[in-house]
């Protein structure tokens, strides 16, 4: 077996243009394949953790809010966009709703201020179930309206450094503060939120130069809705928009669907190309192997007639797959890596910050498939002429060969 | 031994073996002539396994080859029978010493030390030293087709079959092979060459393929024809030994 392999390798080193090309395609259709499961499976880490950490079943915005609503739920892009807070009691007598929670926000700093835009959010503390849950300290005390809570990503993009300490001072539309806590990361637009008292909140909205139009204290931005026991929250979601037509509601997936609708355009359009690469790298290993068996026709002979069994003769020109196929594999493993890290901050700038990428042990699964899924592909290819040319008779083979 | 008996072989219309029969006892040297397109290598290669006849039987030590399956045919051709092609055969991307071992490496089993030792003394016998590390196209055609000679001997066959192993060389090398197949024939191998070197017909029993037919190579190349009239309905079965059987 060990000379078999030796015969492979000199005859794969004497045809280096072919062996080239077939490792080119089998590496092309995995590096494809690769960067489209590696998105993919980014986009669905993305949805899941976003939707946990939402933690409402149901997020309600004014209608009027449309586009800006998304971009601030999910993003955490800073916007402002207004309703009634009488809403939220009519929500919570919509049949299904266990428990609301209002927040509302303000209509935000330009970058004169910070390193990046950082959005702040008033929020209900005594009804909150969205955020004190995912503090990394727990507070004691009630925060104060001279305290916050921030996400994992603003004091470094406030003061520019990767600093993290409580009781950090932050100065927001000439308003000093106090950092209470900080949440966990996430990835997600809550790594630059700023979350204030409620009272805060308005007291800050009147003070800004930012509002033409005042934002009287019974305004709120959104009504995050927890459903009961048992309740679907889409059908919740369809009562209260039915029961309150200047809503808008949004269940968590939903929500990150419509948001990553592009990137899963992209996902799509990668796996597309994937399998057509897959597919052409098995015609090309089936039409090179086809003309190599051709070539080499008098060569297979006198192995026959050497006494080289139709096993061995067929084992062999698989064997020159594989080896070709997994170099391939690998190298395109490699070069959809790369293709990975190096456009993974244009992906992240792309969808605002809210992209997570797979870990490790996934990156390792997906290369481990992909490899072994394009290595098939490779040999699969060259089944065919291996099966003709191993069914030959040898003195055929011979004399074709001349 | 290899005893053919009423082979027939056609390629499409034409009819190239029409009932031959052939016996060699084991230690003959046995040459075949006649002329280009006549069926020599066709005859040599169903003797050697390497096709099957539309008709006719094939036995080597008793066994008829034809009814054995085709990894025992395979086991067969590499442990019994070394082949000599007329055209170079060696395997490119090789070195020398790796040609003449490639027969162990379609054994089951890989070579070993013994076996190097051995593939170098086969080399040295056919007259190549100091050229085991080169590659084919750094050897002449005389040197070529005697490390294929070597190779066909690596694994001890008691049959050589040689299909115009001296065609393309120079009178000179041509007697230098034609003495190799006569050592190795007096080392007790069977030997049947298909060759048009008449002057060594000599070597051995010699037979002419007319017309599907095999008859005794009278010493005229014009003698064949006389005898082969009447069609080989009539061609007669010979023995190695020159016996009309």
């Amino acid at each position: 077996m060990r000379r078999i392999f030796y015969l492979v390798g000199q005859n794969l080193k004497r045809k280096p243009f072919r062996t080239w090309l077939t490792v080119g395609a089998v590496a092309l259709a995995c590096a494809v394949l690769f960067s489209a499961a590696i998105l993919s499976r980014g986009i669905h880490v993305t949805l899941r953790t976003a939707a946990e950490r939402l933690g409402a079943d149901i997020v309600a915005v004014p209608a009027s809010a449309g586009e800006d609503a998304l971009s601030a739920l999910i993003s955490g892009n800073p916007t402002s966009f207004y309703m009634p807070a009488s809403l939220e009691d009519a929500v919570r007598k919509v049949p299904g709703v266990r428990q609301t929670c209002a927040q509302v926000y303000l209509r935000s700093l330009d970058a004169a201020c910070c390193v990046a835009p950082v959005a702040l959010v008033g929020y209900d503390q005594e009804r909150d179930f969205t955020i004190t849950p995912w503090v990394l300290r727990k507070m004691a005390e009630p925060l104060r309206n001279d305290q916050i809570i921030v996400g994992a990503k603003v004091i470094s993009a406030v003061v520019g450094t990767p600093a993290k300490a409580i009781g950090q001072r932050l100065m927001f539309m000439g308003k000093p503060f106090t950092v209470a806590s900080i949440l966990e990361p996430t990835g997600l637009g809550t790594d630059y939120t700023v979350f204030l008292t409620m009272e805060t909140a308005y007291q800050m909205i009147q003070g800004s130069p930012l509002y033409t139009v005042p934002v009287k204290r019974d305004q709120i931005s959104t009504i995050l809705v927890k459903v009961a026991e048992g309740a679907n929250p889409t059908e919740v979601s369809g009562n209260i928009e039915k029961q309150l037509p200047q809503i808008k509601t949004y269940t968590p997936g939903a929500l990150m669907r419509s948001f990553s609708g592009q990137l899963q355009s992209l996902v799509d359009a990668l796996f597309t190309a994937g399998v057509l690469f897959g597919i052409l790298a098995a015609a090309l290993t089936g039409t090179l192997f086809t003309l190599s068996v051709r070539q080499r026709m008098r060569e297979i002979g006198l192995f026959m007639a050497m006494g080289a069994g139709r096993g061995l003769i067929f084992r062999l020109i698989v064997l020159e797959a594989a080896c070709l196929a997994v170099s391939g594999g690998l190298l395109g493993v490699i070069v959809g890596w790369a293709a990975t890290r190096f456009s993974r901050e244009t992906i992240t700038e792309m969808i605002g910050n809210m992209y997570m990428w797979p870990d490790t042990a996934y990156f390792i699964q997906v290369a481990v498939l992909t490899a072994a899924a394009t290595t098939a592909v490779g040999i699969l290819g060259a089944l065919y002429p291996a099966g003709r040319i191993s069914r030959i008779e040898p003195y055929e083979a011979v004399r074709k060969g001349e | 031994m290899i005893r053919l008996e009423a082979l027939g072989k056609r390629y499409k219309n034409v009819e190239v073996l029409n009932r031959v029969s052939l016996t060699v006892d084991d230690g003959a040297f046995v040459i075949i002539t006649g002329r280009s397109g006549g069926g020599k290598t066709t005859l040599l290669s169903i003797a050697g396994a390497l096709t099957r006849p539309d008709e006719g039987s094939v036995c080597i030590d008793e066994v008829d080859i034809l009814q054995l399956p085709e990894p025992e045919l395979a086991a067969l051709r590499n442990r019994k029978i070394g082949f000599v092609f007329q055209f170079p055969s060696l395997i490119a991307p090789l070195t020398v010493l790796d040609n003449v071992l490639l027969p162990v490496a379609f054994s089951d089993r890989n070579p070993n030390h013994a076996d190097r030792d051995f593939a170098e003394s086969l080399l040295e016998q056919v007259g190549i030293t100091g050229k085991n590390a080169l590659y084919p196209s750094q050897l002449s055609g005389g040197q070529q087709r005697r490390v294929a000679i070597a190779r066909a001997m690596m694994n001890r066959p008691s049959i050589i079959l040689a299909d115009e192993p001296t065609g393309d060389l120079d009178e000179t090398t041509e007697a230098e092979i034609m003495n190799l197949f006569q050592g190795i024939n007096h080392r007790g191998t069977t030997v049947v060459m298909v060759t048009h070197a008449l002057d060594y017909a000599g070597l051995g029993r010699a037979y002419v393929l007319k017309n599907g037919g095999l008859l005794p190579y009278a010493g005229s190349a014009l003698a064949p024809e006389a005898s082969a009239q009447g069609g080989n309905a009539l061609a007669p079965a010979v023995s190695a030994q020159g016996e009309v059987l």
